[in-house]
Order: C-alpha cells, then structure tokens, then sequence
C-alpha cells in the first residue's frame, strides 16, 4: 500500500510539473504586460515600461524564466520559499498564504457539507425511487447544476441576505409566512418518511401543526432575535440524534447500542455543564479541539463498554452521537450570543468580504462574524456539489440494490435497513470517492467565482488581477495551492477507496 | 448491456422471456431447421430502440421542444450576419427610453440604460452563447473520443502518454485554463474562443470513452473481428464506436450545458467574450448592479442561461436512460 | 396443465409432512412489454429429508417458482396460489415475520458465488449477521459457531477463513461459505439455484457430495433448482419438470430419468450428450484423412504464454505446451477454470502473443508474418467463441454480421456476398429473413449459429470454437452440435475444440488433450483419454462429470469415492459431531428488552 501511495505522488509530481509548465508558458504568452504603460500619458512612459520589463524579465528566455520560478518553489522544501514578486513588487508568497487561508476554508466546508448532504439526499432518493420526492429532488439537482454561478449569488445576497437582514431587524414572521412553511415541511416529510398513504397522511399533519405551533410560540416569544436553546435542548437533540443514529446502524432493537448512544447524549450534556464556565469565559480554538477530542475518546469509550458482541457498532454509534452532541453545544454557545451580535451588527448577513472590517467582539462574537461571512459562499458553493454528489450517489446505489449479494442479504431475513446500511451503503460508497475528487477540481473553479461575486481576497483574486496584468507569479502560486490541493484531495479519494474496499487492499 | 432481452424489467433474478423469438428450440423437429423469429415484419435496430425508449422520456421531450423553440427565435428574431430578422428593432441601436425602461408591448424585454431594446441584445447573446457552447462540444467531443478511443485500444506507451497530457490537463482548474486561453483567443472573436475551450474541455470524456473502449477491445465480437483479420482502424470505427455511442453522445450533451456556464463564467470574470460582441454572460456582468433599480437587465440573460442549460441537461438525462435501460424499472 | 404424476407415495427416506409446498402458484410479471405469465399454476412439494429436482431450461419459470418461497420477487410480480413452508403461508406473512421465516425456516443457496457475497465485509461478518438476527448466538458465541460451520463444510483453518474477505476465497470455497450460511440456522428446507452451474465440474461433485450428506444428516429438505441432468440424477429422490411455466412432468429420479412420459421429458433427456456413448450421438463427424506426411493444421510446439502484472511477478498462464491438430481433425482441449485452454486458443488465434514457442497454422508461423501475409493466413482460421450475447456486434444486422469477413478480405460485390451469406444461413439451419435481424432480436442458440455461419464464410480451413456451446440450454446445444458435426462433415475442416464438458468432447472428438494449470497433463485419440485414462487427473475429471441416468451415475460415484480413497483423498461430507446440537433461537439477548445478559460476561471483548 505503502508503495503504491508512493508511486501515485510520483507520478502526481511530474504531472504537476509538467502542468505548471505548460501554465506559466500559457501565462506569459496570454496577453501584453505593458499594455497600460503604453497607453499612458505619463511623462517617464519610456522609463516605467523599462523599469516593468525589467521586473518582470520580459526580455529573458521564458524557459529561464520559468526555471527561476521553480528553483524558487523548489526552495520550500529547504525553507526558503520564494514564490517571485506580483508586478507591483509586492511579496506574493505573502499574498498566497492569507489567500489560501480564506479560499481553502470556504473548499473544504463546502465539500464537506457536499459529501455529507449530497450523499445522504441520494441514498434517500435511490430508495424511494420514483417517488414525488424522488422527482423533486431530482428536479432540483438538474436546476442547481445548471444555474450559472454568479447569477445564483446575486439572487442569494438579495433574498437570503439583504430581505434577511430587512427581516431580523423586526424579527418576527408573518401568520401566512408560518402556514406556508409548515405545509411545505409537513409535505417533504411525509414525501420522504413514505409509507402508506394513512401513515403519509398522519406525518404530514403532524409535522404541519409541529412547525406552526412552534414558529407562533417563537414569534411571541421573540426568538430569532433572543434566541436560547439551552441545556435541556442540547439534552433533547442530542438523545434523539442518538436514537436516530443507532436505529440507522445498529436498529433500535440491539439495546446496547441504543443505551450506549442515550448514556453518550448524558454524558455529553453532564460534560457541557461541567466546561461551561471555561467555554464561556475563556474560549480559544486550542480548548474547542482540546474538547472534541476528549469526546471522541469518551463516547468510544463508553461505546466499547456498553458494545459487548456489537462493540464495533456500539462504538460507531456512540461517536457519531458524541460529535452531534458537540457540535449542539457550540450551537448553543453561538445562539445565546446571537443577540449581543446583533447589538454589533445590526444586518449580520454579510455580502461582500471574508471578514467585517474593524469588526471587534469577543472569540464567540468573532465566531458569529465568520460564520455569518461564510454563510452565502458556501451554500452557493455546496448546491452545485450537492446536486452532483446526489445524483451520483443515486445511481450508484441502484446499481449496488441490485446486486447478487444484497439478495443473499434479503434471503438471510435482514431488514430493509440492515440492508441498505450495512450491505449497500459501503459498496455504493466506492465509486463515489473517485467523483468526490474530481468534483474538487470543480470547486476550485467554482470558488474562483464565488469569491469574485462576494468580494472576498482569496485565491480567485490573486488569479483574476494577476491574469490580468499578464503576471506570471500569482498566477502560478494560484496553480501551484489548487494543484496540490487536487493532487492531495486524489490521495485522500485513493486512500478511501483502499479502505472501503478490501480487494484493492495490499 | 443494451440487448432487452437480457434487461432485467424487475430488478431482481428471474428469468421470464420477454421477447417472442426466445425459443429457438424446445420444440424442434430432429432436423432442427428453420427457427422461429420474431413475426412482426418491423424490425428494429439498437437505435431505434433507443430513440424509442428516449421518445418516452417526457422530461427529456419537452426539453428538447423548448430549446428547438429557443434557437429558432434566437436566430430568426435579429436575423444572421446579413440576414435581417423578424424582430422590427436592432441591438446596437439606441431608441428613446419610455419611463425607465421597464418592460412594455413595445419592449418586451425592456430597455437597457442607453436605451437599446433588451430583447434584440439578449436574443444577439443567445446566438453567440449557443454558438460556442455546441462548438465547444462538437471540438470537445471529437477530441475526446480520439484521445480515449486510441488510449483504449492501443494500450501501451500510447495510452500512458495520452493519458499522462490528459492528467495534466486534469489537474489545472478547468476555469484557469480556460480563463488564460480565452484571454488569448479573445481577439480571434466568438470561433477562435469556442475552439479554445473545446481544446481544454475533452478530458473527462477522454477517461470515459477509454474507459468504455478497454471493456469494448475484449469483448468477444471485437476479438473475432481481429481474429479474422480486420484491420484496427475498420474495428474502431465499425465495430468498437458504434458501440461506445452511448456513452459519446451522452457526455457530449452533457459537455454543451457545461459550455454554457464555462462561457458565460469567462464572460463573467472578462476572459470570455470581449466587446463589441455580447453573450449572455457579458450582459449579466454589464447589468450585475441594477438589480434592485432595474431587475429585467438582470432577469432575462440568467433565466436564458439557466433554461438552455436545464434543457441541455434534461436532454442528457434522457439520453442516458435511453442508451442505459438497466434502471428502468416499471412503475408501480 | 398437463402434469403427469407418476410418482409412488413417497420414497422411503421422506418422512413426515412437507417442508415446502406450492400449491397452484401463478406469477405474472408486468413489464413494459406487457405481461409476462412466469408460473401458471404449479403444485409441488418438499418432505424433510428428500432432494426434488426441479428442471426446465432457461425461462421455464423455476427460479421464479424457488424465489415465491421466500418472498423475494420484486415489486411488479403478481403471485397468486399458496406457498407454504412448514406450517406457514408465506403469502399471509407480514414484513417481519416473512424477514424472520427467511435463513430461520427456508435458507437459499445461489447459482454464483462469485457475486452471492459482498466483497465488502468479512466471512465472518457474513456469517454471524444471520445467527445474531436470529437470535442463535451473539458475539464470540457467535464467531465459534460460524467457524463450527465452515468446518463442517469442510473448510480448513476455518479461524483463519473468518476474518478474510470473499476475494481471497476460491470458487469452490465460496460456494462452500454460502451452503454454510445457508444451514446457519438449520432451516427445514435448503432451495439450491443452480448452485453448481458455476463451478468446474471435480468441485461440482465436491458441492454435490456435501448437499448430499447435508440432508442426510441433517434431514433437511432440499428443492434444487438446476438444468444439468447429470446434477439431478446424482441428486434427486424425486425430478419435478418444468416447461414455460407449467409442471409437465412429476415422479422419482429414476421414473422421469429412466421412463419419461412426456413427449418434452423425452427430447430433454435425448439432448443430454452422454460421456462414455461416444460419438454418433448427434450425427457423425467425418473421419480423419490427411496422412502425416501433410502439413498440420495447427501446429503449437512449446508454446508459453504470460501475462504480465503490474506490481506482481508475471503469472505463467500456458507453460510449454506442444500439441497438433491434422488437416480435418477435430482435436478437444478439456481443462477446468485456469487451466490455459481458453488462453491456447486465442494465442492460436494471433490474439495474444506467445512469450516463446512457435505457433504456426498450415505450415506458416504466425510469429513471423505481417501486414498482408498475416491477414492472408488469417483468412483460413474461422473462430467461434462462448458468449452468445457478446459474440455479435449489436449494432449490425445479422446479414452484415456473417458478410463482415467478406468484406474484410474484400471478396466479391455486394450480390456474391449476398448470396454466400444466404447459403450460409441455410447451412445454420437460419430462415433466410435473419438476414435483417438483429442480434436482440434472436435466441442464444439462433446468435451461436450465426457465429458458426460468420466463422464459415471464408471456408476456412482450421475453426478454433471456445466453448462454443457452454452457454446454452441442453436442447439448444444438441441442435447446434448435430448442425456442427454436419458442417464438419460437409466442409471438413479442422477444429481445435475448447470445452469444459467432457461429455460433449466424447461425441465429437478426433483427439483429446487434457490440461491442468496451463500445463498437458494427457494427450491421445479420444477412446484412449477419455476411457482409459492413465494419468490420475484425468481419471478425477472423468470420474467426477456425472451422467444422467441414476443407476449408473451411482455406480460412477461410487466409483469415484474408491478412486479418491485410493488416492488419499477425503471425500467430502458434512462433519458433524456426534453431540451436534440443533441450533435453537434464544431470544434472551439483544432481541428483548432486558437485553443484557451476558453484558458482564463478555462486555469487555
């Protein structure tokens, strides 16, 4: 294993070369860097195109030129990076850090995000083929794909922020606001939870008066804008995630697995009261770690001691509850500050940049601030992906609910679930790790816009000004951070494909 | 794969006959002569299943209806190059605004800032968008196949090579590639900018039909066409592409919708398109600001956008299932 | 329905009431081509302890039958009648209690085992998930007792077995997990699809022998589901017949085997090849006539072949194999799975090329030729490969299929090609409106005769066929050799004859060569290796192919059960210990709400 990961960062290595090779030639070639200048009336005309062409080594042999800037980034490896200097003179290595920074944090939330809803709205879909949700959601997949990018984003800063902000500064629904939204949850819910047509019929009227009732009694209680949640909601949540979980894995009937998620869903709320005080008072991204993986080891923990015979589930389950139970109580955290956020920003969600300007508050304020900015991006970023992945993932377990083993399963009397979970699931899974690399690739792209519509400096800017001032360097530190992300994003798809299937296993 | 009989109408194992002819057979004489076959005098070729199958696809229909209506009315309205059009107004023309501008009998579309009528200059997007995009994916899918299908069938040095240019290609972001050539080819107009971006669009279907080509090479009709001596030409293109169709003309309708947001995302970002020539995603980039003053000048361009592209993708989607039918399964 | 019931009460190891029984079962399937009616009205029963061969050729309806047992047709399957297992009706069961009586009451064991298992989970896993779900044993408890059944099907290491995945299993070994979480939680009644069809026949008399001691042992019924008439003499108490969809024919093994009534029984049992009858059985293949002094057909002289793997050492797949086939000969090459021969043929066709040896075809080595020479020889070597459904382009008519050589070696216009291909339909014994067919449109056996038609249409003078008829129902296959013998007898060329059925090579071989991991373990003429074999492989691959008369076939295992003890070898059965006890569901753990027993004891594993 060891030698084939060995040997596919080989070959990515001198694909990558010879990639950035053709680029920086392409790069050069693109257009006239002097262009401006000399249609400028400046008096030293003469003298500024010279002083450009000397910086920019116009003159030279590109082949030189371009060994130059590889010996520069071949420097990283010994600690001296040198990434060349923009047309401006200004230090790109610099530049390149504080854009990966931002870029490579919007990529990778939205891919996550993709994986998990993409492929859980596709597993849904497969198994209710079909269906009128089936349809709707296929419906949807097809529009996000074809929705150009920058247009979808001006649609979402006017309707998901700028009416948004309009609305919170009020904050409260209207009684016809509130009836539309419940029927449409009460209809996608008795859509996906199926069943028969009483059964469907008792869903979609529960889930109706459920969601009414509740937005009323937010509404008069003036939640969106004093939002709590609490210790009895994270208890709530957190235990229902875990039974939900477990009838997912294991089926409530295995109770070990179910007493070890409930005593997780405990255990983590006992915990929460217990670092409250310390989360509350000193929070810094070290002690957010710090404690998630306490819970990790805690949940397996308590996971291994109920498991017995289905310690490996157990164990699955307990942490997946963990993580649901610890994301709650930052969400808590963040809801009990939305308020004094409010008093900071009175139209909190952000169309233009990464970060509010001058913005001061304290870590969960700050928090608040970034999330609110990253918000927009990302669910624009994620739609795209997300129709892809589910699509994907769709016809992939077809395929998989057809074969030969998952009637041996059926014959053996498992259930439909143990079936889809355990037999199905992991081999749909397979092929889709190839798609969710090469997705990747089209995030990047993606992203390029993304940050152009939302005004964010991040790797699309560097590329976009350098491409057009023809200017080779950070043109090339954008291809250099999106090349090794993809490279990295393709072994981590190979390592998960050597995980999920044990006859590529060496 | 695409033969009925051996398509599994229920998903699971059973084996009912599904056509009439399946009996070649039990109740033959000794003399086992004259089989029967299927009575019908109709007889149909793969494709004409598949046209079939693809002709049941509603989704897929209408698609295909709404776009058809679409190209005839983006080419009749304003007329081509000399060619004058039904549409009474031209787009480079600026006429006197009524109020703002808003839409009106006279301007459906409304007009722009300087007055021009907005249906004349989205219609002139329209063109030039569906131009590159089906350019884009005839180049792209030419290319494509001969890259994957020689790749797949020569195996060797020729596959590591072409597929080693192919990762490359891969592994720069689609949009910077595209950006850095459409800047270069911007001056050559709307062709030299559709032949570029076919020129850096083709990998995935390269990997796809190479794909499909590596399974095609062993199948057995291929190995008795080289057994007797066909040469590797006449097998690629009689025997191996024919079968491999499926796969080429679904990609390819796929490539076009996806040439449609590449253009209209260079035309966005100004690496696309350059004035005086317009598309789609030119005029969204121009009118990007007036959406809350003037949302026409930022409705029509994106509602045509999304519309070619949903249809091109419905069109791909019945495609698919047509050339495909393990997944259709009757409804219950 | 015209069923014969021919059967006496009951033979004597059938005792007490039926394990399995169909009464007047009827399956319509819709489809987007109308409806298809699988199963009109069938009755039929399984009593504990008893095997009842159910037999029709593909789309006859048995698989349907055996699947309305379990409750597994899919969604648009129409069933009407009464399936019972033991005391259940499988059609009044709920969701979960049909999820409980299936591996608890009737356990399946299927046709592929290559694909029956997923890749993705362990044996172990496999294995335990049923016993856990039944609630029969749970966790270490249940790893001992699955490693207890892969011993008792007779799988070494079976510790060792539980932990690997499917892909590291061979063929056989697989079939043996599958039996075993078949019997997991000793159902009343084991439905067997066509669970040897798969598999080379020395394991197929392995897989049989343990079926066979299963419901001995263990007196479970067996409803096996099978086309291959060796299988059902060596196996059945009683043979149920079935044909599209009606039970034609009922009664003991040697009744329907021995004295068919019915006029379908009658021509099945006619089309079954019988090892040992030698040819003549279905027309005569012309004697050989060149002398050795002409040139031979096909000449391979220390031929090796090797396929090179990436990151792995080369696998040597044929290893210095020299053998000949004389102008008008038909020389057969038998081997099981792995043994090269499929491997020789297509070296002998110039598709791969031989890592050292010569291969030469009417004099001329095919390493040395190219260009026009190469495809001048090419057009004297006709081929015919196995796959029906992948032998024939499916985009082109049936008339461009066989005119394609033609046009190849651009012979004739467009009319002489015409009429050659006309001929050639009528030799196939093809109507002559094929010409415009599509390959869909025709059965398996009508697409393998347009093969044979399309290897013939340049004359040639050697035809290398690959298994030509392996994929076929036996009535269709017997139809396709006496056309082949006639062929051969009329255009007498030579044929280098791939199969794995020794029964089928009995009839129509010259010669025979016998090969076992790519290496000649046997050659000589055909009475010499297939009656008197010298070599002990052969004597196996001979004494392990069952015949389909009852009597005689066990007598042929009988004998072959002296022929492995004289070899040392095990014969393989179900082991089980003498205090061996039934498998009883305890709901006392995880399946009730208490559910922690145990949690002390083993709560720390």
């Amino acid at each position: 294993m060891l030698k084939f990961i060995l040997r596919r960062i080989g070959v990515s290595a001198l694909v990558l070369l010879g990639a950035s090779f053709l680029m920086f030639i392409l790069v050069i070639n693109s257009g006239d860097p002097l262009k401006d200048l000399r249609e400028s009336n400046a008096q030293n005309r003469e003298q500024l195109m010279a002083q450009r062409a000397e910086l920019l080594r116009l003159d030279d042999n590109p082949f030189e030129r371009y060994w130059d800037w590889l010996t520069g980034v071949a420097g990283c490896f010994t600690g001296s990076c040198d990434l060349g200097v923009t047309i401006n003179g200004v230090d790109v290595l610099g530049l390149t850090q504080q854009a990966a920074a931002s870029s490579l944090r919007l990529i990778t939330l939205a891919t996550l995000l993709a994986i998990v809803v993409g492929v859980a709205l596709g597993i849904l879909t497969a198994i209710r083929q079909y269906s009128g949700f089936d349809y709707v959601v296929t419906f949807s997949a097809f529009l996000f794909f074809s929705l150009p990018v920058f247009w979808a984003a001006t649609l979402l800063k006017e309707f998901a922020a700028i009416q948004y902000n309009n609305w919170i500064a009020v904050g409260q629904y209207a009684p016809t606001t509130i009836v539309v939204a419940a029927l449409v949850v009460g209809f996608v819910l008795q859509a996906v939870l199926g069943g028969t047509r009483r059964r469907r019929l008792v869903t979609g009227v529960g889930a109706f008066a459920f969601v009414a009732v509740v937005l009323f009694v937010f509404n008069a209680l003036d939640w969106w804008r004093n939002p709590t949640f609490g210790l009895g909601g994270v208890l709530l949540v957190s235990a229902a995630a875990g039974v939900l979980v477990t009838a997912l894995v294991a089926g409530l009937r295995n109770r070990r697995v179910l007493y070890a998620a409930l005593t997780t869903s405990v255990v983590g709320t006992v915990a929460y009261l217990a670092f409250a005080p310390l989360l509350v008072n000193q929070p810094s991204w070290l002690l957010l770690a710090g404690l998630f993986v306490l819970t990790l080891l805690v949940s397996a923990g308590i996971g291994a001691a109920w498991g017995g015979f289905a310690r490996r589930q157990a164990m699955l389950v307990t942490g997946i509850t963990g993580v649901i139970t610890s994301i709650l109580v930052v969400a808590d955290i963040l809801i009990a500050n939305w308020s004094s956020f409010l008093g900071i920003k009175s139209r909190p969600i952000s169309t233009i940049g990464s970060q509010t300007p001058n913005f001061t508050g304290d870590f969960w304020e700050q928090v608040l601030d970034m999330g609110t900015q990253i918000l927009l991006p990302t669910v624009l970023l994620t739609l795209v992906s997300v129709a892809t992945h589910s699509r994907y993932t769709r016809s992939s377990m077809l395929e998989t609910l057809n074969q030969d083993y998952v009637r041996t399963a059926r014959s053996k009397g498992l259930s439909e679930r143990e079936v889809i979970v355990k037999h199905a699931f992991r081999n749909a899974l397979i092929p889709i790790t190839t798609i969710v690399a090469f997705d990747f690739a089209a995030l990047i792209g993606g992203a390029v816009i993304t940050e152009q519509v939302f005004g964010w400096k991040g790797m699309g800017a560097l590329f976009q000004d350098g491409l057009n001032a023809v200017d080779p360097a950070p043109v090339m530190a954008f291809f250099l951070v999106t090349g090794i992300a993809a490279v990295v994003m393709n072994l981590v798809a190979d390592l998960a494909y050597a995980a999920l299937d044990p006859r590529i296993r060496r | 794969m695409s033969d009925i009989r051996n398509s599994n109408p229920g998903g699971e194992d059973y084996e009912p006959q599904i056509s009439a002819s399946g009996t070649d057979a039990v109740g033959l004489a000794a003399g086992g002569s004259a089989a029967p076959l299927p009575t019908e005098d109709k007889s149909y070729s793969q494709g004409q299943l598949v046209a079939r199958r693809f002709f049941r696809h509603r989704g897929a229909i209408t698609s295909m209806i709404v776009l058809g209506l679409l190209v005839v009315v983006a080419f009749t309205s304003i007329g081509v190059g000399p060619i004058p059009g039904w549409w009474p107004k031209d787009y480079t023309l600026q006429y006197d605004k009524i109020g703002d501008g808003a839409p009106t009998w006279e301007y459906p579309f409304g007009q722009d800032t300087g007055g021009k009528d907005y249906f004349a200059l989205v219609m002139r997007g329209t063109q030039f968008s569906l131009i590159i995009a089906f350019s884009v994916g005839i180049v792209s899918t030419i290319v494509g196949t001969v890259v994957g299908a020689l790749a797949g069938f020569y195996r060797g040095w020729v596959e590591s090579v072409l597929m080693r240019v192919t990762d490359v290609f891969i592994i720069i972001p689609l949009l910077a590639v595209a950006a850095v050539l459409g800047r270069m080819a911007g001056d050559s107009g709307i062709w030299g900018l559709a032949l570029v971006l076919g020129l850096v669009t083709w990998t995935s279907l390269a990997r796809l039909v190479r794909g499909e080509v590596l399974s095609l090479r062993e199948r057995d009709f291929v190995l008795a066409a080289r057994a007797v001596g066909t040469g590797a030409w006449r097998i690629i293109t009689r025997h191996v592409l024919p079968s491999a169709v499926g796969v080429i003309i679904v990609s390819a309708t796929l490539s076009i919708s996806s040439a449609i947001l590449l253009e209209t995302s260079l035309s966005y970002l100004g690496f696309g398109v350059q004035p005086p020539d317009t598309s789609l995603g030119t005029l969204i980039h121009d009118y990007q600001a007036a959406f809350s003053t003037r949302p026409w000048l930022f409705w029509w361009p994106g509602i045509m956008i999304l519309t070619i592209a949903l249809c091109v993708n419905f069109i791909g989607d019945g495609l698919r299932d047509a050339f495909d039918p393990r997944q259709n399964r009757t409804k219950d | 329905m015209t069923t014969l019931d021919i059967s006496t009460p009951g033979p004597a190891s059938a005792t007490g009431d039926a394990v399995l029984s169909f009464e007047g079962l009827d399956v319509t399937f819709k489809t987007e081509f109308g409806d298809v009616h699988a199963v009109k009205g069938i009755d039929l029963e399984v009593r504990p302890g008893e095997v009842v061969a159910l037999v029709g050729e593909s789309g006859s309806g048995k698989s349907v039958t055996s699947m309305t047992a379990l409750g597994l047709l899919p969604r648009n399957a129409r069933v009407g009648g009464t399936v019972r297992v033991g005391d259940k009706v499988v059609g009044a069961l709920d969701g979960k209690a049909l999820r409980d009586m299936r591996g608890n009451d009737v356990a399946m064991v299927f046709q592929e085992p290559m694909t029956a298992l997923n890749p993705v989970l362990t044996i172990g896993d496999q294995l335990t998930e049923g016993l856990q779900l039944h609630g029969i044993a749970y966790g270490k408890q249940a790893m001992a007792r699955a490693a207890d059944l892969l011993a008792m099907v007779g799988i070494p290491e079976p510790e060792r077995r539980l932990k690997q995945y499917p892909h590291e299993l061979s063929g056989g070994q697989r079939q043996r997990v599958v039996i075993a979480m078949a019997i997991a939680c000793d159902p009343k009644v084991i439905i067997a699809d066509e669970p040897t069809t798969a598999l080379d026949v020395t394991v197929q008399a392995e897989i049989l022998d343990l079926l066979r001691s299963l419901k001995d042992k263990l007196n479970t019924g067996i409803l096996l589901i099978t086309h291959n008439m060796g299988v059902v003499a060596d196996m059945a108490d009683r043979v149920a017949v079935m044909l599209k969809g009606d039970l034609v024919e009922t009664g003991t093994a040697d009744q329907v085997l021995n004295h068919p009534r019915h006029e379908y029984t009658k021509r099945l049992l006619a089309a079954v090849p019988h090892l040992g009858a030698g040819p003549g059985q279905f027309g005569d293949v012309a004697a050989v006539t060149a002398t050795p002094d002409d040139l031979p057909a096909l000449d391979l002289s220390n031929l090796v072949i090797e396929y090179r793997r990436v990151g792995k050492p080369t696998f040597r797949a044929v290893d210095d194999v020299s053998l000949s086939v004389a102008q008008g000969e038909i020389v057969g090459l038998v081997g099981e799975s792995g043994s090269g021969k499929s491997t020789i043929a297509k070296c002998a066709l110039g598709l791969i090329p031989a890592a050292s040896g010569s291969v030469s075809i009417l004099g001329s080595d095919f390493r040395r030729m190219k260009g026009k020479d190469l495809k001048a020889l090419r057009r004297r070597i006709g081929v015919v490969f196995q796959d029906p459904a992948s032998s024939l382009n499916p985009r082109l008519p049936i008339g461009d299929v066989i005119a394609e050589p033609l046009v190849v070696h651009q012979e004739g216009d467009d009319k002489s090609r015409r009429r050659r291909v006309l001929e050639l339909l009528d030799a196939v014994e093809l109507p002559r409106n094929a010409y415009n067919r599509y390959p869909h449109e025709l059965s398996g056996g009508q697409r393998q005769r347009v093969s044979i038609a399309r290897a013939l249409t340049l004359d040639p003078e050697l035809l290398v066929a690959d298994e030509p008829t392996s994929a076929l129902d036996v009535s269709v296959q017997a139809n396709v050799l006496k056309m082949f013998t006639a062929l051969q007898e009329r255009y007498k060329f030579a044929c280098l004859f791939v199969s794995h059925d020794l029964a089928v090579i009995d009839l129509l071989a010259h010669r025979v060569v016998v090969l076992q991991n790519g290496r000649i373990v046997e050659q000589g003429p055909r009475e010499e290796v297939l009656h008197h074999p010298r070599e002990e492989y052969t004597q196996r691959l001979i004494a392990a192919a069952p015949v389909p008369e009852p009597l005689e076939q066990r007598r042929r295992r009988e004998a072959r059960h002296a022929l492995l003890a004289q070899l040392g070898d095990e014969v393989t059965e179900l082991h089980v210990e003498d205090d061996y006890e039934r498998p009883y569901p305890t709901r006392d753990e995880g399946g009730n709400a208490s559910g922690l027993g145990g949690f002390m004891a083993d709560g720390g594993s």
